[in-house]
């Protein structure tokens, strides 16, 4: 990941009339995970930056549509953006994730985003 | 001795906007772009607001093939309504806070969706406008996700128990707004109409569209039991 000639503008040449996330596609290979799979949220460490909150670490939802590809937020941070992966739509319950959630509202859900690194099946 | 003590001239600035002074005033020493590039951004920004997404809805009500392309494809259901999320903004590639992709959440008669961004306050600014200040209080963002049905009623918004609630956590790169169901009572209403009682608080899905009401409902400001003392009085 060496950066010899640093173009701060790198980003914005690339995504310029494309956009973001947009500008990514086709970049991250063969997704990891497809439409209907169980997938666990891990706990990785998360020094300095992440997006994934802690509150969805390991609990177990669905994938519900692979969104876009893109470099993890984690990378982003830091400007690095050779590396992009498959984000994916999870939804779940919401007692999984609150398990004093009233039985009453056994339905209810939350989904959210995740980029690969930090799902595994379930 | 007088005890009299001079009203301050302006509110009291907070720690985020010395710190957003001070962190443009670098960059605009440093070159990353200029105060004039500052001003016209700020320009930018004030002239959108929720407008577009109403009419986008509005217009999905009525025309079922824009409906099925509004929820398929958020941005190039966008453009219809006048927003190009790609060439419209100074930057034109979108921004780190309005990455370009629009989701639009269907609400159906048994799922009903409300948005949040529990890291901070993503919003899909290009189609909806600034954020209301509520949405961004750690409040709103850490209760949504975890008492959805509580925070919903004290906007007014009581759901039965088979009403599925979807709270959407928009903190990744996809921005979201809510379709709430076409409300009673609104047979035969033109486009126009329907884009009058679609208002931000249906957008982001805390409300839901009735027929005569055209405003957001005054957030429900409660007391704190147990509230916080800022120390700024060193007196």
């Amino acid at each position: 990941m060496s950066k010899p000639h640093y173009d701060r503008e790198h980003h914005a040449k690339k995504a310029t009339g494309i956009g973001d996330p947009q500008c990514f596609k086709g970049e991250a290979g063969k997704a990891r995970f497809k439409v209907g799979d169980r997938v666990r949220v891990r706990n990785l460490p998360d020094v300095f930056y992440t997006r994934c909150q802690v509150y969805t670490r390991g609990a177990v939802g669905t994938v519900t549509e692979l969104v876009y590809e893109s470099p993890a937020a984690e990378d982003e941070a830091w400007d690095n953006t050779d590396k992009p992966e498959w984000f994916y739509s999870v939804v779940f319950r919401q007692k999984e994730l609150w398990p004093e959630y009233p039985d009453l509202y056994a339905e209810d859900t939350l989904e959210s985003e995740f980029s690969e690194r930090w799902l595994e099946p379930a | 001795m007088s005890e009299h003590k001079a009203a301050p001239m302006v509110d009291e600035v907070s720690d985020f906007e010395v710190l957003e002074m001070a962190v443009r005033e670098l960059a605009i020493e440093k070159g990353l772009f200029s105060a004039e590039d500052h001003r016209r951004w700020t320009e930018y920004i004030h002239t959108l607001g929720p407008l577009p997404a109403a009419r986008l809805v509005a217009k999905a009500w009525l025309d079922p093939e824009y409906r099925k392309l509004a929820v398929r494809d958020g941005v190039k259901a966008s453009l219809e309504v006048g927003v190009d999320w790609i060439n419209d903004m100074p930057t034109h590639f979108g921004t780190p806070s309005d990455y370009c992709n629009l989701r639009v959440l269907e609400d159906t008669p048994k799922v009903k969706h409300v948005v949040v961004c529990t890291l901070c306050s993503c919003y899909p600014r290009p189609i909806l406008g600034q954020s209301p200040e509520w949405y961004r209080t750690p409040n709103y963002r850490r209760r949504l996700v975890r008492w959805p049905r509580q925070v919903l009623a004290e906007f007014g918004l009581q759901l039965p128990a088979d009403v599925e609630i979807r709270v959407a956590d928009s903190n990744q790169k996809t921005r979201y707004i809510v379709m709430p169901v076409r409300p009673e009572g609104t047979d035969g209403w033109s486009e126009e109409q329907l884009a009058e009682i679609v208002t931000r608080d249906c957008l982001i899905g805390v409300a839901v569209p009735k027929p005569g009401v055209t405003a957001n409902a005054l957030r429900p400001v409660h007391p704190a039991v147990h509230p916080v003392q800022h120390g700024h009085d060193h007196g």
